[in-house]
């Protein structure tokens, strides 16, 4: 049998990285992570760049084949200049999240600024312009991911506080106010993603529930180590996980995510569901955008069967 | 005569400390950081009790004159021991401050849990039962204080998120008491002050006609671990993420044996202060973990110490007397 089963659930394509610093038609320091959006018949990337200053901006790619992407000369969201925006957001705006929502769609990013860490929600109907909604916690919390419809009448976010590194829900009825916070996932000792885990992509809906890629991260003396997982939560309780795959369905191995501004990095904040396969996007080593793809059931057959790693293939 | 100007803005009661654990009426290993109410001329005060298998709950005492107090013979709230709420107070329940807003007494206290420090809320008719009522912050969070009434038409409330490993005082507004957002930054540490490292609300917002006074803990970092002092801001009534006044020296510093030594030596942290009607203030506040006390200091003066100027320094007196 062939040698590729020993290699990541996730295969990568063969025009990685799709973007690096050779596409862009502007200067700046590196290019981060990106969400994902389908709009009929293009894809839509919205790219976190680093500016050559250390800030952070949030620009539009756009591309027809879901590989080869055009990037704007002009940033789409920069960050908020007025009260209580600069506060907040002052060093910047980046990972963005796409969720498409009652006809627009929301945006969550993670708002840098003097006091640490926070995520803000935005919304836009056509990507031209945007609206700010408000900032969903307080500070030391990223990934936010909304869910892509109400559950039992309230809107629904994941967030990672950094006090615990665990993945928490919270529900709200305006998108302002929220409560109920509970933990849905922690990260697992003796496992690859024993550290701190956080949402990479915002839940998609699928048969089984709600297929959730998430990272783990794993503290090595030379830095942290960041792959890519998935798991499966219920559909009516999202806080409940039905299936957590054992292994990553993608790591750190080409020379495009070991090396970069950040190495051994493939960190997520969108995917694809596109007939039976699942499409990642991924930033690899804060240093470009790549894209991943595997077979939906693969993937689902990790989260629920799990994988015996140590066997030998043949 | 001792000239004493060296002493703290807040007066000691003689009497302090006011409770310990000889007036505890069953076994305990602490009892410190209460929370006073006055309702119908009887003082009230729930207090933070450490069981000697090492978790928090909560007592109630009771009181004529504010200083001699009464604790009741079982304690009145325990951490959750089964349900929803047991996984976020399986560590115990600490830090309790009452708040009484439309005619309804509430407590904010922090929940803890293997899930780490939460704020939580619940309501009370009788001081003694207690309804909980949610969880209202996230993990990482503690020193949450309820404003005594609406804030532009949300409730409010002051609490310490840590941001950068930094502990700062922030607000945040609900529709309903269980919903929360629009959390604003209010203020943080200062360098090269006594509350350079931390700093967090401690009693319930104050209304005074300057705006909402807040009187909040502040902790100096030293090699032999924290020093908790007492100090005074006045935030701005219709904004409380507008900072008027902060005092330049603390209130209150441990200086007494008993705030000195204890479980926690060096703490002097308060959970609630009581507004009498002649203009005193009366400050309740834990002594190292061990003893609750209370001080005291006209409210005028308590005010004024947020607006008051750093005294400047004369150059020229300084030289002479240097050289």
């Amino acid at each position: 049998m062939s040698a590729t089963l020993v290699r990541d659930v996730i295969e990568r394509s063969k025009g990685n990285p799709l973007i690096a610093l050779r596409d862009l038609p502007f200067r700046c320091a590196d290019i981060w992570n990106a969400g994902v959006v389908r709009l009929g018949r293009e894809v839509l990337l919205l790219l976190t760049v680093e500016t050559l200053e250390g800030h952070y901006h949030i620009y539009r790619a756009f591309g027809t084949d879901g590989e080869t992407f055009t990037v704007d000369a002009e940033p789409f969201m920069t960050p908020d200049e007025e009260a209580p925006g600069r506060e907040y957001e002052g060093w910047g705006i980046r990972d963005p999240r796409i969720t498409p929502m009652e006809g627009g769609y929301y945006i969550t990013y993670v708002a840098d600024g003097e006091h640490g860490l926070r995520p803000g929600l935005a919304r836009t109907d056509d990507f031209r312009s945007v609206q700010r909604i408000a900032y969903v916690s307080q500070v030391d919390v990223k990934n936010a991911a909304l869910f892509p419809r109400k559950i039992d009448g309230r809107y629904a976010l994941l967030s990672r506080y950094d006090a615990t590194g665990h993945v928490w829900l919270s529900f709200s009825d305006d998108l302002v106010f929220w409560n109920d916070a509970r933990v849905v996932m922690t990260p697992r000792g003796g496992f690859w993603d024993p550290s701190m885990i956080g949402a990479a992509s915002p839940p998609i809906e699928i048969e089984e529930g709600w297929l959730l890629v998430y990272y783990g991260e794993k503290s090595t003396s030379a830095g942290p180590l960041v792959r890519l997982g998935a798991a499966v939560l219920d559909r009516d309780d999202p806080s409940r996980v039905l299936a957590r795959s054992n292994i990553p369905i993608l790591s750190p191995r080409e020379r495009y995510e070991r090396i970069g501004d950040v190495p051994n990095v493939v960190f997520s904040c969108g995917v694809l569901v596109e007939g039976d396969q699942l499409h990642v996007y991924y930033g690899a080593s804060d240093s470009c955008i790549c894209l991943g793809t595997a077979p939906l059931a693969e993937v689902l057959r990790i989260c629920f069967e799990g994988e015996r790693g140590f066997e030998p293939c043949h | 005569m001792p000239l004493n100007m060296g002493r703290d803005l807040l007066h000691r009661y003689r009497g302090n400390p006011i409770l310990t654990l000889n007036d505890m009426p069953f076994r305990c290993n602490t009892v410190f950081n209460g929370t006073p109410v006055k309702a119908e001329g009887e003082y009230l005060m729930l207090l933070r009790v450490e069981g000697q298998q090492g978790y928090s709950f909560f007592a109630l005492a009771r009181s004529r004159d504010g200083r001699r107090f009464a604790v009741d013979p079982s304690p009145c709230m325990l951490p959750a021991a089964t349900g929803p709420w047991l996984q976020w107070e399986e560590h115990g329940i600490e830090d309790p401050r009452l708040t009484v807003l439309e005619g309804r007494a509430y407590v904010l206290y922090t929940a803890v849990g293997p899930y780490g420090h939460r704020i939580a809320l619940a309501d009370t008719e009788d001081y003694r039962h207690y309804r909980r009522l949610g969880m209202i912050s996230g993990p990482g969070n503690k020193d949450g204080v309820l404003f005594p009434e609406k804030v532009n038409g949300l409730y409010a409330r002051l609490d310490r998120p840590i941001g950068k490993g930094v502990g700062s005082v922030w607000v945040s507004y609900s529709p309903d008491l269980i919903h929360w957002g629009r959390s604003a930054f209010v203020f943080g540490p200062r360098a090269r002050y006594w509350d350079s490292y931390r700093v967090g609300a401690s009693a319930p917002p104050i209304l005074t006609e300057h705006g909402w006074l807040e009187i909040y803990h502040g902790v100096k970092m030293t090699s032999a671990g924290p020093i908790y002092r007492i100090g005074a801001v006045m935030l701005d009534r219709d904004d409380p993420a507008r900072v008027l006044g902060r005092c330049l020296p603390p209130l209150l510093s441990p200086r007494e044996e008993y705030e000195r030594v204890g479980d926690v030596g060096n703490v002097v942290f308060a959970c609630g202060a009581i507004v009498e009607d002649d203009g005193e203030v009366k400050v309740y506040y834990g002594a190292a973990d061990t003893a609750i006390c209370v001080a005291t200091a006209p409210l005028d003066d308590v005010i004024a110490s947020c607006y008051r100027a750093e005294p400047a320094v004369d150059a020229a007196a300084l030289a002479a007397a240097t050289a």
